[in-house]
């Protein structure tokens, strides 16, 4: 079972914008037996006993997620797809858009069936205008057919399908952040509870999955929850699309199992380093990642909360010995600088001054004072900002004041 | 072909909230910004407030509330752009035109920095009046902007 291919398994053979290729390799057909049969219940076991974990970073238990929308008896629902996808070094939503849309339009499709929801969005990343173009194209072609829309192939179905293109954010990743946007209004995110699931756009239950998470559900109805649960790691079991990028010898997306070893990953599907270059740390999961070093690379890939290096949203980062640590330091605390979203008091402030601290670092030496300042930041970050992100931004950082010895050297 | 006015743009969307941020994109497109008189009209029609229209606009990095400079030059600095030596692109435009990365004082140039644009594989990445370069190095940069125009 290593090397089964869930999602990628039809790109480059297919033409992402000719619906007849999707169909010609077995497309649409789990979605033909889900409306023939009519027992979104079953289908609804099926995905939980699969076990799958949302692919976009924080790992929650999907089926659960559509469980509780699902028996819900409220009358209007939705479901939301996100492609928001803005993860430094994470593209792998993007090329499931590019090379097979429809897999993704069939995922949406059989989630928002399965919760009750008539209406489905994709909220897609406001920078990805030639993706934007695919997907509407297939959309089209998808109604056209009769697989999107009213009745849907002739049965009592229907559901309305839409693209929303985001204007470019980052928090809008974040559930409830995403909901406030399509509601026009500033994308930051609200309290919880009252969660999505119970409240969510214009205040009706709404269920939010990662588009690798929903591109997974046709495989998944068609071949049996028990089936995809054997593949890869037992907690988090499943594929993932990994984005290794950085100085390995090929960089890209790769579709393997969960539970693989970092090592692994560099060494067979990226080829080893680049030439001439040498290893000095990867970051996981994008710039909000963990930092590991040489002596943890046999550590295992898994989505499971709680792991002690989070897989994120899959991006794996090689970083070799030429690099300045002083450009990346900038690169992550410019990030979050620019991406918070001002809403709290502790992030808004706490990112800015970051970005100051690193801009004053000299030779990677920080004073003194900016050290003590650091380490009220960091906590104040991770402990009392509103969403995750405040706590993510302080990640990198404190590893590479921990685990580089940096500000020592 | 008849010029686009506000008024056309309003007209094709009904004055939901959830249009907002479309029509917002729309007119962006059309003029390169969103003014304030636009903002106003834009206000009257979905009858909301001038500022609830204002803080969107200037919350999505995608809509601009001011016309922008001539040159607008975007650098990504994303993790693996920066791997792959973005930091030293943006010296080099610094260089080249004299001015400083986030500055928006200068009517003719601009050099912004920006987040992921997820083109990871092909960094660095350097936009030039909204057309992507990619896998740009610092004679590449300097070849691009010599050629501009």
């Amino acid at each position: 079972m290593d090397n089964i291919k869930i999602i990628t398994e039809h790109w480059d053979k297919i033409d992402p914008k000719k619906i007849a290729d999707y169909v010609a390799v077995g497309g649409y057909e789990t979605l033909r037996k889900f409306v023939c049969e009519a027992d979104p219940a079953s289908a609804l076991q099926e995905i939980k006993k699969s076990g799958l974990l949302g692919r976009g970073g924080a790992g929650f238990p999907i089926g659960d997620k559509l469980e509780l929308v699902a028996s819900s008896n409220k009358k209007e629902k939705y479901f939301i797809c996100n492609l928001d996808e803005s993860e430094p070094g994470t593209y792998k939503d993007r090329e499931i858009a590019k090379n097979n849309p429809h897999l993704l339009i069939e995922g949406i499709a059989l989630a928002s069936l399965i919760i009750g929801a008539k209406k489905a969005f994709i909220y897609l990343n406001g920078n990805y205008e030639e993706e934007e173009e695919i997907l509407e194209c297939a959309l089209s072609q998808s109604i056209e057919n009769g697989f999107i829309g009213e009745g849907i192939l002739g049965s009592e179905y229907g559901l309305e399908m839409e693209v929303f293109q985001g204007a470019g954010a980052y928090i809008c990743g974040e559930e409830t952040a995403l909901l406030n946007s399509i509601e026009g209004r500033r994308g930051e995110p609200r309290l919880r509870p009252p969660y999505p699931t119970d409240k969510g756009l214009w205040g009706h239950p709404t269920a939010i999955g990662n588009a690798e998470t929903v591109s997974n559900f046709p495989w998944i109805i068609k071949n049996g929850g028990a089936e995809y649960s054997r593949i890869g790691s037992a907690d988090s079991p499943g594929t993932k699309l990994y984005t290794l990028g950085g100085s390995v010898k090929n960089t890209g997306i790769f579709e393997l199992p969960t539970g693989i070893s970092i090592r692994d990953l560099i060494q067979k599907s990226g080829g080893g380093m680049m030439l001439g270059k040498e290893f000095w740390f990867a970051q996981i999961g994008g710039a909000s990642g963990r930092l590991v070093l040489e002596n943890e690379l046999e550590e295992k890939l898994v989505l499971k909360k709680g792991a002690k290096i989070p897989l994120g949203s899959g991006a794996v980062l090689v970083v070799d010995k030429t690099v300045d640590i002083h450009d990346m330091i900038l690169s992550w605390t410019g990030f979050f600088r620019r991406e918070s979203c001002g809403k709290c008091v502790p992030c808004r402030e706490g990112t800015f001054r970051l970005f100051e601290i690193a801009k004053r670092m000299n030779n990677g030496k920080m004073s003194e004072r900016d050290k003590a300042a650091v380490s009220d930041i960091l906590w104040a970050l991770e402990n009392t900002t509103f969403c995750p992100f405040g706590k993510f931004s302080a990640t990198a950082f404190r590893d590479t004041v921990e685990k580089l010895n940096i500000s020592n050297s | 072909m008849k010029p686009v006015t506000v008024e056309k743009i309003l007209l094709e969307f009904d004055p939901e909230q959830g249009n907002i941020l479309p029509v917002l994109k729309r007119i962006n497109a059309a003029f390169g910004y969103v003014s304030e008189t636009d903002a106003k009209k834009m206000a009257d029609y979905f009858s909301v407030s001038l500022s609830h229209i204002f803080e969107l606009a200037s919350f999505y990095s995608l809509i601009g509330t001011k016309k922008d400079s001539d040159i607008v030059i975007k650098i990504c600095s994303g993790t693996n752009c920066t791997v792959q030596g973005s930091s030293c692109l943006i010296a080099e435009v610094e260089k080249y035109f004299g001015i400083k990365a986030g500055d928006e004082f200068n009517p003719k140039v601009r050099l912004e920095v920006i987040s992921c644009l997820g083109r990871c594989g092909e960094g660095p990445i350097m936009m030039v009046n909204g057309r992507i370069y990619t896998k740009v190095t610092v004679s590449g940069a300097r070849d691009i902007l010599e050629n501009m125009e």
